[in-house]
């Protein structure tokens, strides 16, 4: 569901300069599945897909499979269209160390707003 | 290329608010009745810039935005310090009052959103026959904190990165990104704290119970629109605010909760009808 992250690099050469000095490593899971997704300099270098035994990251965001694919929708619908919408209607969790995510949080949401269907990505 | 001018005004102006001395900045267009466009939290006047250029609106209205203290071009008051401002009900009031007092505008229509959606309730509670109507855009009569706003002012997050954000979220998918983007940039140009402080207003001191019953719409007509895809005052929201004023609300399509700003040309489809009905 979220391996492609890692496919699109050429596409994000701009999203990647708003994270030019981040490095990091988050989890997103859909508590069935959990992607592990390693960013150097912006740029994410690495999707690896569970189940882990001990995975290591800094911030993981969780919401249920159903809920992720309505934020992936060409034009989601209100309250599913952005991560903090979500955490609004408590179908999403934030947990772990935030700074990286809301120092770049601009960046976070563009970088999973471009796993949506080409015609309505809304990267800058 | 020639410069093609817009009708717009801009002035600063000297006065006090509460005792003390302020410098403020607006922006005005137009004839006629006074509209008071009040910008949200954490932004400035500039949202409002499609409504000072549209022809319709201003053959009617004398429409008048200003910067609130701390915001856009306004200086903050005498003997501030950063990381002091938090924004109270009272002084909400006062500097709005203060302002109309000032430019001695006769019943303006005043017109709010966010928090300037939820201050127009607190006016119609206070000063309705001061109005000739009040337009709420995004309006909720209380707020529950969904999110800690601590990160909108610390030393290690970048505050117009993080604000900017928290605002981008909060446009629909579907508003033109060159508007979405401007509204964005805004939110990126605001002070240390200034988001943050308005948000008290909104989150905690402005919110308002079972006191929204003193809301008599017959001394002073109230209209609420409220964008489909805002999640910080959702139509939901508003519409029980308005069933319990007992007046009808309209959720707009396509639009967030930056209606004037993130898309003008779909927001200025609603707002007409209701000017027209004002007039």
């Amino acid at each position: 569901m979220f391996r492609s992250l890692i496919e699109k690099n050429e596409r994000r050469s701009q999203l990647s300069i708003m994270a030019q000095y981040l490095n990091t490593c988050f989890m997103i899971s859909t508590v069935d599945d959990e992607y592990l997704i390693s960013i150097e300099k912006g740029n994410v270098t690495n999707v690896e897909e569970g189940p882990f035994v001990m995975p290591s990251y800094i911030f993981k965001l969780t919401a249920s499979k159903n809920e992720w694919l309505k934020f992936l929708q060409s034009t989601p619908q209100p309250g599913s269209h952005d991560i903090i919408a979500m955490l609004r209607r408590k179908v999403l969790k934030f947990e772990g160390d935030l700074h990286p995510l809301m120092s770049h949080l601009l960046y976070f949401k563009l970088l999973l707003a471009s796993l949506r269907p080409a015609e309505s990505n809304n990267e800058n | 290329m020639k410069i093609e001018k817009e009708p717009i005004t801009g002035n600063y102006g000297k006065f006090e608010i509460d005792g003390v001395k302020h410098r403020i900045y607006w922006e005005e267009a137009g004839e006629g009745i006074p509209l008071v466009c009040l910008h949200t939290a954490g932004s400035d006047g500039r949202q409002y810039r499609a409504l000072l250029n549209d022809k319709k609106i201003l053959k009617k209205y004398r429409v008048i935005v200003f910067d609130m203290p701390w915001h856009g071009k306004s200086s903050p008051p005498e003997n501030s310090q950063v990381g002091h401002y938090k924004l109270s009900t009272e002084s909400y009031i006062s500097q709005i009052m203060s302002f109309i007092d000032g430019l001695e505008l006769v019943k303006p229509v005043v017109m709010g959103c966010s928090i300037g959606g939820r201050i127009i309730l607190h006016l119609a509670i206070h000063f309705p026959e001061k109005f000739k109507a009040l337009i709420g855009l995004q309006s909720a009569g209380h707020l529950d904190p969904y999110y800690d706003i601590s990160w909108l002012h610390r030393q290690d997050v970048h505050g117009g990165e993080v604000c900017g954000g928290i605002a981008y979220g909060l446009m629909a998918p579907t508003s033109p990104e060159n508007d979405k983007f401007e509204t964005m940039w805004h939110y990126m140009q605001g002070g240390p704290g200034i988001f943050k402080g308005d948000l008290f207003f909104y989150k905690f001191d402005g919110n308002i119970g079972t006191e929204i019953k003193k809301i008599n719409n017959s001394k002073c007509p109230i209209f609420l629109l409220t964008g489909e895809y805002d999640y910080s005052a959702t139509p939901e929201e508003t519409k029980s605010l308005a069933d319990t004023i007992g007046i009808e609300m309209v959720k707009m399509k396509n639009v967030g909760h930056f209606p004037m700003s993130e898309n003008p040309k779909e927001f200025l489809k609603y707002l007409h009808p209701v000017l027209e009905k004002i007039n």
